[in-house]
């Protein structure tokens, strides 16, 4: 049967192309997810062995700062994207629990301030004259006492952004390739694994690269799966749902992105992981006494694929979304 | 509290797009943007073709996904049961844009988020929507559904009516009557 349509008084921002949000809230997803792994992969570090000095614990020193920056940066992103940021004012008046908006206007501060005092409780004795303020010096060693259950929090709160950013894009029913439960998870995964690739990149010591690989390399084996499963859940629901996957398998010019981003997912990650099962293949072989330099690059190289991996996964999953719709048209 | 809702006659369209015009003057919707849109979809197999001309526009749902997705408040449910935006509360963070699955919202040139408000300031002195009154064919009709003989109750009560995407659970107040157009919204 042939379907003919004309529209006339149509606003561009809603056809033929709903990109309403474009790279700026891309990079908000992404760096939102970085920073939520980030956190709960070195509060894993920090949490893994009990009762020592936090100098001795504290071989993540570092990722909470970057976390903090990742994640104010990735906010700075989501502020680009308002069309009246002077209003903000009014989500801090009210909190609106089905807006998922709403949860991220007070989440995202409220996980930047656990951060920072994650910050101050790893900061080793020998660097704390660095924060130059007496106040903060003094706050960083109470807080140094309480490290761990500041750890846990920044764990909770990590999972929290992780998971957030997923519910944020599923809990919009209007647009079938997000309106899917499969989603939270695989944005969580994907987060958790692109945090562990960070911890890869940051650590100094040889023996946390090789922990992290060891960790990433489940996270990427449950992201393909989790891929795969959200694709078959679309698959196999109704008609707006599996046609809201099929910019990813068309090698039309339009959709030639999806493809290629679909090809990357499933490139990049099962390379990463190839890369990084093969450095445990070597170091289970006894080899892990000194690293070489060539197994820390492969080990640093898969991070970075896993990171892109991540990118390629939300920039295709919002656009390709604002693709589909309910309706026929 | 009256049940504002609007009933297109769609047999009764001819299509002159008076009603996206009057929108535009009444309310100043800015250049290139528009409240109301009118939508003509021709299906069937050749010869056997037939058109619709089908008014879209905000359909004031009951169970309205802007408003949930609002992290302001800036898109409410109105003393008069409309949705409604008070754009000093909205902070263009386009969700409710993305809310919609009619696609009824845009975002103006000065970044908060519009839509049809059934003419709200008209209906507050008593008249009816700019799009109804200008309405050649008398396809657009606008009443209380709550008052059992206004035109729409009588219409309501008389034809099968349908909503667009009915299956979204959104219990649109905008509805269509069309006995020969099977398929279409």
């Amino acid at each position: 049967m042939m379907i003919e349509l004309s529209i006339t008084g149509t606003n561009a921002i809603t056809f033929p192309h709903l990109e309403v949000w474009d790279w700026r809230i891309v990079f908000y997803l992404f760096l939102g997810g970085l920073s939520a792994g980030i956190l709960v992969m070195c509060s894993i570090a920090n949490l893994r062995i009990p009762k020592q000095p936090v100098e001795e614990l504290a071989q993540c020193v570092r990722a909470p700062l970057i976390a903090f920056i990742v994640l104010a940066v990735g906010a700075l992103f989501i502020i680009l994207d308002l069309g009246s940021p002077l209003h903000l004012v009014w989500g801090y008046l009210t909190f609106q629990p089905l807006s998922l908006m709403s949860w991220g206007t007070w989440g995202v501060p409220a996980v930047l301030f656990a951060n920072a005092l994650y910050i101050l409780a790893v900061i080793p004795k020998e660097q704390r004259h660095r924060l130059k303020l007496p106040l903060l010096i003094k706050l960083s060693e109470k807080l140094a006492l309480r490290m761990r259950p500041i750890a846990k929090l920044n764990f909770a709160l990590g999972i929290f952004l992780g998971i957030y950013t997923g519910v944020l894009l599923s809990s919009f029913a209007a647009i079938p390739l997000w309106n899917n439960a499969t989603l939270p998870i695989l944005f969580l995964v994907s987060a958790l694994s692109s945090g562990a690739a960070m911890v890869v990149i940051i650590a100094k010591k040889a023996e946390i690269k090789f922990l992290f690989t060891k960790i990433d390399i489940w996270l990427i084996v449950a992201e393909l799966v989790v891929i795969a499963l959200f694709f078959y859940g679309l698959y196999t629901s109704t008609a707006p749902y599996k046609k809201a996957i099929a910019p990813f398998f068309s090698l039309t010019s339009e959709h030639f992105i999806f493809t290629l981003a679909l090809i990357a997912i499933f490139l990049l990650l099962p390379l990463a992981l190839r890369i990084k099962l093969g450095e445990l293949k070597e170091f289970e072989d006894g080899l892990h006494a000194e690293f070489t330099k060539a197994q820390i690059f492969r080990m640093n190289f898969a991070a970075i694929l896993v990171i892109a991996g991540t990118l390629i996964l939300r920039a295709a999953i919002v656009y390709a979304g604002q693709l589909t719709k309910l309706s026929a048209y | 509290m009256p049940k504002y809702v609007m009933v297109i006659d769609v047999e009764r369209c001819i299509g002159c797009m008076a009603c996206v015009i009057a929108c535009k003057k009444e309310n100043g919707v800015a250049d290139g943007y528009f409240r109301t849109r009118v939508v003509e979809e021709v299906r069937g197999e050749f010869p056997n073709l037939r058109m619709e001309l089908r008014s879209e526009l905000c359909n004031h749902c009951e169970n309205a996904p802007c408003i949930d997705a609002c992290p302001t408040r800036a898109s409410h449910r109105a003393k008069d049961g409309t949705v409604q935006i008070d754009k000093k509360k909205c902070i263009g963070c386009k969700a409710c844009i993305l809310a919609c699955p009619y696609d009824a919202r845009y975002s103006t040139p000065e970044g908060v988020a519009d839509k049809c408000t059934f003419c709200e300031h008209r209906l507050k002195e008593g008249r009816k929507p700019a799009c109804v009154e200008t309405c050649l064919g008398k396809s657009r009709i606008f009443g209380d559904l709550d008052d059992p003989n206004s035109e729409v109750s009588q219409l309501l009560k008389k034809h099968e009516a349908t909503v667009r995407l009915e299956f979204a659970g959104t219990s649109p107040r905008v509805f269509y009557i069309n006995k020969k157009f099977a398929g279409g919204l």
